[in-house]
């Protein structure tokens, strides 16, 4: 029994463990004044059709939708609209087929953020067949 | 000569090791913000916020556009030309692998879209067509 709490002691005597923690505590300090929240990024998957691969198709046109983009405007088949009612159309549409190919023509003047509306529009809705081409 | 005394060997040196932790942790945080600084380009990204939560894939090519319509790539100007020899250059590497070449484009919200149109061609033209847009799902604070 003596024997015992004699090593018990000479563990507990020699490691002194007062310092680390006092680093620790500062660390822990350091850590949370200088901590901030970051910002969350999204990457949303489109498809750039090649410019070469344009071959005319005979039949009727695809089960596809148009979009238009313009200097903030829109057209969806070429029948213009606005964006909260684009939004709503779109909803009913992709009750449907939430498999059909979306086309997004964006005009030159138009801006970046229109075209991340209209994807993030499809990403809320769950389409995920989204070209993506450039008009003149 | 005496014998080692068991408390000889209880006693760790722990100096050392503590130095060598506290170099990691100057090591990470002093990296860690050249990370965030990276990413800091200026450019106002758009807000998505249902689009799905990055993933980081390997050889990925971020390619900024700012409001004027500027390309760069890691805080460096590239004109037209030099981007679509970049991308031919990462394609051919890839192919060489049997891999694909992962594009980000970081376009500014106010950039017009001549400016990503720009991008999108050369990316075409070296044979990528798979593209993605960055945005922002949440931002801090």
């Amino acid at each position: 029994m003596a024997r015992k709490s004699r090593k018990q002691h000479l563990v507990a005597g020699e490691l002194n463990l007062t310092a680390m923690i006092d680093v620790a505590f500062q660390l822990l300090s350091f850590f949370i004044i200088t901590i901030h929240p970051v910002d969350v990024y999204t990457n949303m998957n489109v498809f750039r059709p090649s410019q070469e691969s344009t071959t005319v198709q005979e039949g009727p046109p695809p089960n596809m939708i148009r979009i238009m983009i313009y200097k903030d405007a829109y057209t969806i088949n070429e029948n213009p609209i606005e964006f909260k009612s684009l939004d709503k159309i779109m909803t009913k549409l992709s009750e449907h087929d939430k498999g059909q190919t979306i086309l997004i023509m964006c005009r030159k003047e138009s801006k970046h953020r229109q075209l991340i509306d209209v994807l993030d529009m499809c990403a809320k809705l769950k389409l995920t067949n989204l070209s993506v081409v450039s008009s003149n | 000569m005496r014998a080692p005394k068991e408390e000889d060997y209880l006693s760790g040196n722990l100096t050392a090791m503590i130095d060598v932790v506290f170099q990691l942790i100057i090591f990470f945080v002093c990296t860690i913000s050249m990370q965030d600084q990276s990413k800091n380009t200026g450019i106002d990204l758009p807000m998505a916020p249902h689009g799905p939560v990055e993933t980081k894939e390997l050889r990925e090519i971020i390619i900024d556009v700012n409001k004027n319509s500027s390309i760069s790539m890691a805080r460096t100007p590239l004109s037209y030309t030099e981007l679509l020899g970049i991308l031919k250059h990462a394609v051919a590497e890839a192919q060489a692998h049997g891999a694909q070449v992962p594009i980000i484009i970081r376009g500014d919200a106010n950039a017009r879209h001549e400016g990503i149109k720009a991008v999108m061609d050369a990316c075409a033209t070296a044979g990528i067509y798979k593209i993605k847009f960055a945005a922002l799902k949440e931002k801090a604070g």
